[in-house]
């Protein structure tokens, strides 16, 4: 008797499985019980996301499955996730990404729920990123862009009192900075990695130049231009300045992390994102107070370079089956309470235009300073194959800065590179 | 790469099945004469779901790589369920691509180096260990096994912190040799100089396995022929031409052959140094597949690559297995 229920029981199990496969119920509703929430290493601050999460569980009734992503390797996680039958429910895309993960299909349309994430309040250069051919795909989580974030002791001890205003005064700066510290063999006035594509880009734009064109549709690579080249030649000047003992020119920023680099002391400053500094502050307590921004300066003494303006979107994928809880969870996080904790921890909210809250450290400052001047890569489904894989801008680096190609060769390569990707 | 990785680690199940049998048969042999159609059956109804079990495990995978191979299957399609035929379409975009030859070319030259270093000092090693004294040889025996234990990205990135520009231990040690040329030196600024670091950890990975396994084939040779041999007045060589070499021959070009399909599939090594950098130059095929699969979410163009990959281990492995084959049948 007892097997016989069992076996009812196990072939209506194996009913359901099988019938499960082929069905898909979008928007689970009140069935759902779980939500399952991707953000990136860094993003926001333990404390906001502990507290949406708590709110929402309560307010709802829904548990939250929330887990921290690493940026590496995030494009073919994401593939594998969104691939399969129980993809997260709600994940953070980087801006440059958002494009073609929307243009194939694999993201929810959100443009009629617009309303409900503050739309009226949406960062542009964010907005534009999330927008494919009229719709919406996602909701802008935050911005930030790179600044130059440096030792106050070391920098005062150096005789560098104010921040530089010109590239010309930030290289002079690195210059005094390395001879006040030339007793010290592994000391890096500025840690710069050959392969740091996104300051690259700062650089580019400063002297006019950019990384692709649009002509009637079709991009090609732009990095052959004279303009493109001065801004190669600049990165080399900065580069060769940086340290005696130069950051190998093969490596990027995050391998290894130049955070961890930066917590070791031996640095004078960085090219970095404020949630860099951050997770040096958590690793060594004591550079709180010995550590500050300023904007990454032009060739043109008393402005401030363009920057790269990195910053990630929410989206909900198009295969989730728990559609109206994401949309809950989305709601809530656009809302003013939530943003203005992004802003406090440091970043451009993306829903919410008040940036009161972030203007109240330097770092928050010099980043406020610089955003208006943000540019972001080319805003085609393309890209993120540009950026995936083999990254042409990071080759071209490397051979020039170690001399294995020379400039003109290696910004040809680059752009027929960038070409081909984009065809 | 899945269907290749499958293959062989499977192999060794596949083997085991032949073995079964005289037990098998043997009891069939005897109920025959009673005739019964279930007993005829019998055996092959308990190989079956062995068969089914490698079928599936080598098969699937295999068919399902081929299948794909003349799709479109990009993340949208693999998302939406959807099938997209294109016939020969991913074919003709990877052959028409010169990069592919280039790859290729490399990945085989690649191979063959490796495999050949490799088993040539794996059989030094082996020949080395026959005349050691016991306690070295049990030092020696240790220590590869403990190089053979350590995880394949654990060892890699101890060798990164070796080659390290700035702060590995052997340009320190050169320039405190007096290589002062050598003084943030890197190892990894061509293709070649790249290939030969992750090549050199490659075989360093692979001896422990190379050595055992012929050592296990010499120590079965009888010594008396070697005592025939000495009789004779036989030089070292001549002794191994005439005596080792004729008893292990087969022995190697087994190893020769399943070293062959591990170099060639190479990947984790190979990405995590540098990515298949500089500039591509380090590229080799299961790379240039990942690239396209998974960076670039191209899987159909992947799966060509891979179904290429096949064909062009077929053809560098196709001499071992006709050679393989006939030294067995001509034992039998």
């Amino acid at each position: 008797m007892k097997g016989w229920r069992g076996l009812a029981v196990g072939a209506a199990a194996l009913a359901v499985a099988v019938s499960g496969c082929g069905t898909s119920t979008s928007g689970g509703g009140t069935e759902t019980k779980e939500i399952t929430v991707w953000l990136m290493d860094g993003s926001a601050a333990p404390t906001l996301t502990d507290a949406l999460n708590k709110e929402f569980e309560s307010a709802n009734g829904i548990k939250v499955k929330y887990e921290v992503q690493k940026w590496t390797g995030i494009q073919e996680k994401l593939t594998t996730a969104l691939a399969s039958s129980t993809p997260p429910d709600v994940i953070e895309l980087g801006n440059t990404q958002t494009a073609s993960f929307a243009d194939q299909g694999t993201l929810a349309d959100l443009t009629a729920d617009a309303g409900q994430f503050n739309s009226g309040e949406w960062l542009g250069g964010l907005k534009d990123s999330l927008t494919l051919n009229g719709k919406q795909y996602g909701v802008p989580f935050y911005a930030a862009n790179r600044t130059v974030i440096y030792r106050t002791d070391l920098l005062q001890a150096a005789g560098v009192t104010t921040p530089p205003a010109s590239r010309a005064e930030w290289i002079d700066a690195i210059n005094k900075l390395k001879a006040a510290n030339a007793s010290n063999p592994d000391f890096q006035a500025l840690y710069l990695p050959g392969q740091s594509w996104y300051f690259l880009l700062s650089l580019i734009w400063d002297e006019g130049g950019d990384i692709a064109k649009q002509d009637a549709g079709k991009w090609t690579g732009a990095l052959d231009t004279p303009q493109a080249k001065a801004g190669f030649e600049a990165y080399k000047a900065i580069y060769e300045a940086s340290a005696t003992k130069k950051v190998p020119a093969d490596i990027d920023e995050a391998k290894p992390q130049q955070m961890e680099v930066f917590g070791t002391g031996n640095v004078g400053m960085m090219v970095g994102l404020p949630w860099e500094l951050g997770g040096a502050v958590k690793a060594k307590p004591d550079l709180a107070d010995k550590t500050s921004a300023f904007p990454i300066p032009s060739k043109k003494a008393g402005s401030s370079a363009p920057v790269f303006l990195g910053g990630s979107n929410l989206a909900i994928p198009a295969s989730s089956k728990n559609t109206d809880a994401a949309k809950k969870y989305l709601a809530l996080l656009s809302s003013k309470k939530y943003q203005d904790m992004l802003a406090e921890g440091g970043a451009v909210p993306g829903t919410s235009k008040d940036t009161a809250k972030l203007a109240t450290n330097a770092v928050g400052k010099a980043l406020a300073a610089s955003s208006p001047n943000g540019k972001v890569t080319p805003v085609t489904p393309k890209w993120a194959a540009v950026e995936a894989g083999q990254n042409p801008l990071k080759d071209a680096l490397t051979a020039y800065l170690t001399g294995a190609k020379t400039l003109d060769q290696a910004t040809k390569d680059a752009s027929d590179a960038i070409t081909k990707a984009m065809a | 790469m899945t269907a290749v990785k499958t293959t062989e680690t499977a192999a060794p199940v596949g083997n085991i099945p032949p073995a079964l049998p005289p037990a098998v048969t043997g009891g069939a042999r005897k109920r025959r004469r009673r005739g019964g159609a279930f007993d005829r059956a019998l055996p092959y109804l308990l190989l079956a779901p062995a068969l089914i079990a490698i079928l599936w495990l080598i098969g699937w995978p295999v068919v399902s790589v081929f299948v794909t191979s003349f799709q479109q299957l990009n993340l949208g399609e693999l998302v939406r369920g959807e099938v997209v035929w294109t016939g020969f379409e991913n074919y003709v975009t990877v052959l028409k691509d010169e990069r592919f030859w280039e790859v290729s070319l490399r990945t085989v030259v690649f191979t063959v180096s490796v495999v050949v270093a490799s088993v040539g000092m794996g059989l030094g090693i082996a020949l080395l260990m026959r005349v050691l004294t016991p306690w070295v040889r049990i030092a020696l025996q240790i220590a590869m096994l403990c190089a053979w234990a350590m995880p394949i990205l654990a060892s890699t990135t101890v060798y990164q912190w070796m080659f390290d520009q700035n702060y590995g231990i052997l340009n320190k040690t050169l320039v405190q040799l007096g290589f002062d040329s050598f003084a943030g030196y890197s190892w990894f600024s061509s293709g070649t100089s790249t290939l030969s670091v992750v090549g050199l950890l490659i075989i360093w990975q692979a001896i422990p396995f190379l050595a055992f396994s012929l050592y296990a084939g010499l120590v079965g040779i009888p010594r008396d022929l070697y005592e025939a041999a000495g009789i004779d007045g036989a030089t070292g060589w001549q002794t191994f031409r005439a005596v080792t070499w004729p008893e292990i021959r087969s022995l190697l070009m087994m190893v020769t052959f399943l070293s062959t399909l591990w170099d060639f599939k190479v990947f984790a090594q190979i990405w995590v140094f540098r990515g298949g950098g500089p500039n591509g130059e380090s590229t080799t095929l299961p790379v240039l597949q990942y690239l396209e699969g998974i960076a670039k979410s191209h899987f159909g163009v992947a799966a060509a690559i891979s179904v290429l990959m096949m064909v062009i281990l077929g053809l560098i492995t196709f001499q071992y297995l006709r050679k393989l084959l006939q030294t067995e049948e001509g034992k039998l």
